[in-house]
């Protein structure tokens, strides 16, 4: 352990303001861990000497390294399995019915890292959909490096060992040298952006369904409240919301309800009350 | 003869990257930092053959110590009680799984040997009738390992394994 | 839960073992297919669960595979390559001879667990 408490609050108040993530005590470590390559690719001796020089003359490239190695995280394909289940077995029927005018699906994953998230779900739709339906995907992330990664739908083959069932691989991936790569069909669906959702979020036309999983664990509860609200704008009247096992909106939005969905849960807004019935006993 | 994929140091670093993530570091705190030569690599020396349509062999040399510190990791050992045979096995696991990944790049139809396990070798260069394809060599933990590809030369000169 | 691990280095049934016990698995363990079809005829309950390896001598993992599907005895084991063939055509060669899943070598434990956890042998969502 080499990392100073100086250094620390200086990597941990830059990624707070970058990301609104906050790094408690105890994340030395990790901090540190993170940033050995970072610090290599720049040519600096150690992360301290890395720190030092990014201190003293403030570079944009570096800070946004920084907050890229240390806000994201290793993912898993069908992460969780449980929220996919639900969205196959409950929640597309449920919008086949709805949507027989129009036949399009639109899902956002907000927060999708390197992209297993929102291919996930491209091959979940792809495999639920009857024919005659489109959908599209928009896969989003603060990082910019996670999001040409997202983009270029290649996968090394211990990510694609992840919680992939073979099947899928085969059917969705084609193999280059020493990497997976997405299949044109299905990488068409997809569209990636960068985008901070703390931010005042894009126009964008209303989503079906928003995956916003593991994401609201790291932010304190103002931030909670506020990523909820702009989310929820565009978020179609019978859309689904699916938070991360540990995350609820309860106690932070009422706006919307928990539902079972298959054996986990999701969020839903709750509908307007209508002009007139509304009775206050 | 058509023109064929081989393999290169950037191909070779990617599979060792995935080695360290799943055995040998899987905290991602103690990366391979790459150099450019491991001269004192020559303790032990694991390889494995690729035959078919592409011939050559894939090594696996590092010192005695970064061997004893691979096994334990492998293991889940201190490095004091690894054996030999932990090392043999280690070794060879680990020429196993970088050779098999390389072939996987190799044009269709390679075969991949048993491992084979040297120590001591008397001189680093085993096979006269072998030119080195590339070389990834690093510091692990100050302990030297390095990842050679060498391919045949045509025809005659095919060498034993 | 039964499971026997099928590969010919000692090394890597090692870690497959070390991954299993702590998943709750009773491991049995067999350096080549022809080893572990012996093994397996004299255990007088199946393993739920064989991880194979292909590259081994004697007997290789596609052909224990092969074997495995046409005795009537083995039919309900969950059979998962771990191997490092990972050509997309060596895949579906395995998948068609009757394993269920594939994982391939260099893997994570956590990416063993999830595997386990696709073919329901593991609650989705268990880590070590």
């Amino acid at each position: 352990m080499t990392l100073s408490a100086a250094d620390f609050a200086f990597v941990s108040a830059l990624v707070r303001r970058e990301s609104s993530i906050v790094l408690g005590p105890g994340k030395e470590y990790l901090v540190e861990a993170r940033l050995i390559p970072v610090a290599r690719q720049t040519g600096a001796a150690s992360v301290a000497e890395f720190l030092a020089a990014i201190q003293r003359h403030p570079d944009p490239v570096g800070q946004s390294r920084i907050v890229d190695a240390l806000t994201t995280n290793e993912t898993s394909w069908f992460r969780d399995q449980d929220p996919f289940t639900a969205l196959t077995t409950q929640v597309l029927p449920e919008l086949i019915a709805n949507r027989a005018a129009n036949r399009h699906i639109r899902v956002w994953s907000a927060a999708c890292s390197s992209g297993q998230e929102p291919y996930s779900l491209a091959i979940a739709l792809r495999e639920t959909l009857p024919a005659g339906w489109t959908y599209e995907i928009l896969g989003t992330d603060i990082s910019g490096e996670m999001i040409e990664r997202a983009e270029r739908g290649e996968f090394s083959q211990v990510e694609v060992n992840r919680g992939l069932p073979v099947q899928k691989l085969v059917h969705n991936f084609e193999r280059v040298g020493a990497h997976w790569r997405v299949m044109p069909a299905l990488r068409r669906t997809v569209t990636f952006q960068r985008m901070n959702l703390t931010a005042p979020l894009p126009a964008l036309p209303p989503f079906d369904v928003i995956f916003l999983r593991n994401v609201l664990i790291y932010f304190d509860v103002e931030t909670k409240r506020s990523v909820l609200r702009s989310m929820g704008r565009l978020l179609r009247p019978d859309g689904w919301l699916f938070l991360g096992a540990a995350e609820t909106t309860i106690g932070v939005d009422d706006n919307y309800e928990r539902v079972v969905a298959g054996r986990t849960s999701a969020y839903r807004l709750r509908a307007a009350v209508p002009v007139g019935t509304a009775g206050k006993g | 003869m058509s023109v064929q994929y081989v393999p290169t140091v950037a191909d070779l670093n990617e599979i060792v990257e995935q080695v360290w993530a799943s055995y040998l570091d899987p905290e991602g705190v103690n990366p391979l930092i790459p150099v450019e030569s491991a001269a004192d690599a020559s303790d032990i020396h694991a390889s494995v053959s690729i035959t078919g349509s592409w011939h050559g062999h894939v090594v696996v040399a590092c010192s005695n110590a970064a061997g004893k510190l691979a096994a334990a990791a492998f293991l889940a050992m201190e490095p004091e009680e690894v054996t030999e045979a932990d090392l043999i096995d280690v070794l060879g696991e680990l020429a196993n799984i970088v050779g098999g990944n390389v072939k996987s790049m190799l044009p269709a139809g390679c075969f991949v040997s048993l491992p084979h396990v040297v120590s001591a070798p008397a001189q680093a260069n085993h096979w006269p009738a072998a030119v080195q394809v590339c070389e990834l060599a690093g510091l692990w933990s100050g302990e030297s390992i390095a990842f050679s590809m060498w391919q045949s030369r045509e025809l005659t000169g095919e060498a034993a394994a | 839960m039964h499971a026997i691990v099928i590969d010919d280095s000692r090394a890597m049934r090692l870690i497959l073992r070390r991954i299993l016990g702590q998943l709750g698995f009773d491991v049995v363990e067999a350096e080549d297919g022809q080893a572990a079809l012996n093994v397996l005829e004299g255990m007088e309950q199946k393993p739920d669960l064989a991880l194979v390896d292909w590259n081994m001598p004697n007997m290789n993992g596609l052909e224990f595979v092969t074997a495995a599907r046409d005795n009537p005895q083995l039919r309900e084991m969950t059979l998962v390559m771990v191997t490092t063939e990972s050509e997309q055509s060596q895949i579906v060669r395995a998948l068609a001879a009757g394993a269920h899943e594939y994982v391939i070598k260099p893997f994570t434990s956590g990416a063993m667990v999830e595997k386990l956890a696709l073919l329901g042998l593991v609650p989705s969502g268990a880590s070590l």
